[in-house]
């Protein structure tokens, strides 16, 4: 076993590490059966929402809108099921006493770190995968295909992506999920080393995300000047595949700044950890 | 000279302002069972913590097999076991689990190998529970397992028997000879009890106050030195005239047990005198506290 398998494994051997998968399973299940019984009356309202001025026609609800609209979990829901297990992968360690255990073994600090935040990434992977699948899987069954209409944010407007682009679009905007929670994890994962409670790591984590989200989305002219410096503005990162044009430069600077911010926490991480004094 | 397999030197720790230890010299040799004693709050656990690299020494340098620890980490502690404290383990894996994942981060590990280092320890039978459900006495012994399975050259331990019942450190302290005398591993233990290190160790340290006050042969340290011991023997009426009968031997009390006061060095002489004189000894164990020996050689450090 190499060090990322043995930290892999320990992830997976412990319950609150399928607390977010049964969240997500439960959740988007409850959510698209909810949406099947009132068929009718969801789609009505989602095409009045689209537009006052043309009468949208067709299977407006499908499996790519669905997806569209589960990827909005992302600001809160989601990140709480990250932070659940980034918050705990070292933290949980130091208060069982076993990173006593781990730390006078042969491997050193710095590897076993980037294990463990190998491993925590591995879940954030898995765990929006998880979600990905389910909620396009069931959303065929229930919604069958389409394009995708929806209203996008920049410019203000309705766009339609046909089928043929809105099937790679939405896994796209998966796949920046992943990178958007990965930052979430890693500050979870910082605040991790630092404490020997996983409580604190949760709070922590989950404060900032929600106190940035606030403040990026709140409709003053003041607050705009700071936007650019709060992660979570970068986590809307998986919209923009699903507007029509793309911008991919914005793209790239988002995808960037995400990245730069998982840098950022995690040499941080690993600074504290390999210098850590271990008392507990 | 014998070879040194640990060595401290000028090893120091200060947590805020106060010195938890304070320029400890230590040395221990190949094959030894080296006790490591004082009282609570000497220092112990931080100098463990700080050999086995989890605690950044504020001066001074662990070479273990001649190398320096932290500079020649992986090389040292792969041949080094430690259990540091508290036997904790991962709660929500077995037994086996516990020792696949430990071991494997020193070497590859067989099957086989887990099962029979449990074997050893009295723990096959609970292999596959979760350590969730172990005593404190099991998980002292998983961690002896551990020690079996990675066979190394150099096991250290923090207190091994506190928390466990006599019988409990009967098993450890059994356990502790075998890996001595089996695998010819040097053992490092620490200990608050003198009667602990005494009835294992050959050499031994003593701590205070994050000092070093004596370190040497357990012989020579407690030669010359008299103890107070409690003896349960039947028939006791024939036992009393026996002991009496020999003038180094001072009879103290005579109660459910037999109190006596001798020469540290000559217990395991009274106990054989018994033997051969058809007396049953179901109990020997030495009243004398660390208090006292403590008073002796901080007070008197000229009598060593
Ligand atoms: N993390 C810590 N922070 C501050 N003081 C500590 C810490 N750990 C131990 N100490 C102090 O250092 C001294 C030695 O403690 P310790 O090594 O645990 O002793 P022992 O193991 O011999 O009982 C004690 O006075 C203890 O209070
Ligand atoms: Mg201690």
């Amino acid at each position: 076993m190499t060090l990322i398998g043995i930290e892999t494994f320990k992830t997976f051997r412990r319950w609150r590490t399928y607390l977010g998968f049964l969240a997500v399973l439960g959740a988007v299940i409850l959510l698209e059966v909810i949406v099947k019984l009132n068929l009718a009356h969801f789609s009505q309202a989602y095409a009045r929402g689209l537009s006052n001025e043309f009468v949208v026609s067709g299977n407006i609800i499908n499996a790519w809108a669905i997806a569209a609209f589960t990827l909005n979990s992302l600001y809160i829901h989601v990140p709480f099921l990250i932070t659940l297990v980034a918050g705990d992968m070292v933290s949980a360690e130091a208060a069982s006493g076993t990173l006593r255990l781990l730390l006078i073994r042969p491997p050193s600090r710095s590897r076993i770190i980037v294990a463990k935040y190998s491993a925590m990434m591995i879940y954030t992977g898995l765990l929006i995968i998880f979600l990905a699948a389910l909620c396009i899987g069931l959303g065929l069954l229930l919604f069958g295909t389409g394009d995708l209409i929806r209203f996008q944010v920049m410019p203000p407007q309705m766009v339609i992506l046909p089928q043929s682009i809105a099937v790679p679009r939405t896994l796209l905007a998966f796949l920046f999920a992943i990178l958007a929670m990965s930052v979430v994890g890693s500050l979870a994962f910082l605040f991790s080393t630092m404490v020997d409670n996983s409580i604190g790591p949760i709070i922590g984590a989950m404060a900032i995300v929600i106190v940035f989200t606030i403040v990026g989305t709140l409709p003053f002219e003041s607050l705009e000047a700071i936007r650019p410096y709060l992660f979570t503005t970068y986590m809307d990162i998986w919209q923009l595949p699903l507007d029509n044009p793309v911008n991919w430069l914005e793209v790239l600077k988002y995808a960037l700044a995400l990245i730069g911010h998982d840098a950022l926490f995690f040499g941080a991480a690993f600074f504290i950890f390999v210098r850590k004094d271990i008392k507990s | 000279m014998p070879e040194t397999i640990l060595r401290t030197e000028g090893l120091s720790k200060k947590f805020g302002q106060r010195w938890a230890v304070k320029d400890v010299n230590l040395e221990v040799n190949k094959g030894d069972i080296f006790g490591f004693l004082g009282p609570n709050g000497a220092g112990k656990s931080t100098t463990i913590r700080m050999i086995l690299t989890l605690l950044t020494p504020t001066s001074g340098s662990v070479r273990i097999f001649g190398k320096d620890v932290r500079r020649d980490r992986h090389e040292v502690l792969s041949r080094v076991c430690g259990i540091v404290e508290k036997p904790d383990f991962y709660i929500y894996l077995s037994a086996y689990r516990n020792l696949e994942v430990l071991g494997n981060l020193s070497r590859k590990i067989a099957k086989d190998e887990i099962v029979s280092a449990l074997e050893i320890v009295g723990l096959a039978s609970r292999a596959n529970d979760k350590v969730k459900t172990f005593s404190h006495g099991m998980k002292q012994r998983l961690g002896i397992a551990q020690a079996i399975l990675t066979k190394p050259d150099l096991v250290i331990m923090d207190e091994p028997t506190s928390g466990l019942d006599p019988q409990g450190m009967k098993e450890v302290r059994d356990l502790v000879l075998t890996l001595s005398r089996d695998h010819g591993t040097t053992i490092f233990l620490s200990s608050h009890l003198l009667t602990e290190v005494h009835s294992v160790a050959n050499r031994m340290a003593v701590l205070n106050h994050g000092e070093l006050i004596v370190q040497g042969k357990v012989s020579d340290l407690l030669k010359g030195d008299s103890s107070y011991y409690s003896i349960n023997v039947s028939p006791q009426d024939r036992a009393v005239e026996i002991l009496k009968a020999q003038p180094w031997i001072e009879i103290v009390s005579v109660a459910n047990e037999i109190d006596i006061h001798i020469d540290s060095g000559r217990a395991a002489e009274v106990n054989r005198l018994l033997v051969v004189n058809d007396i049953e000894v179901s109990s020997f164990t030495a009243k004398r506290t660390l208090e006292d020996y403590f008073l002796k050689i901080t007070e008197g450090a000229s009598d060593l």
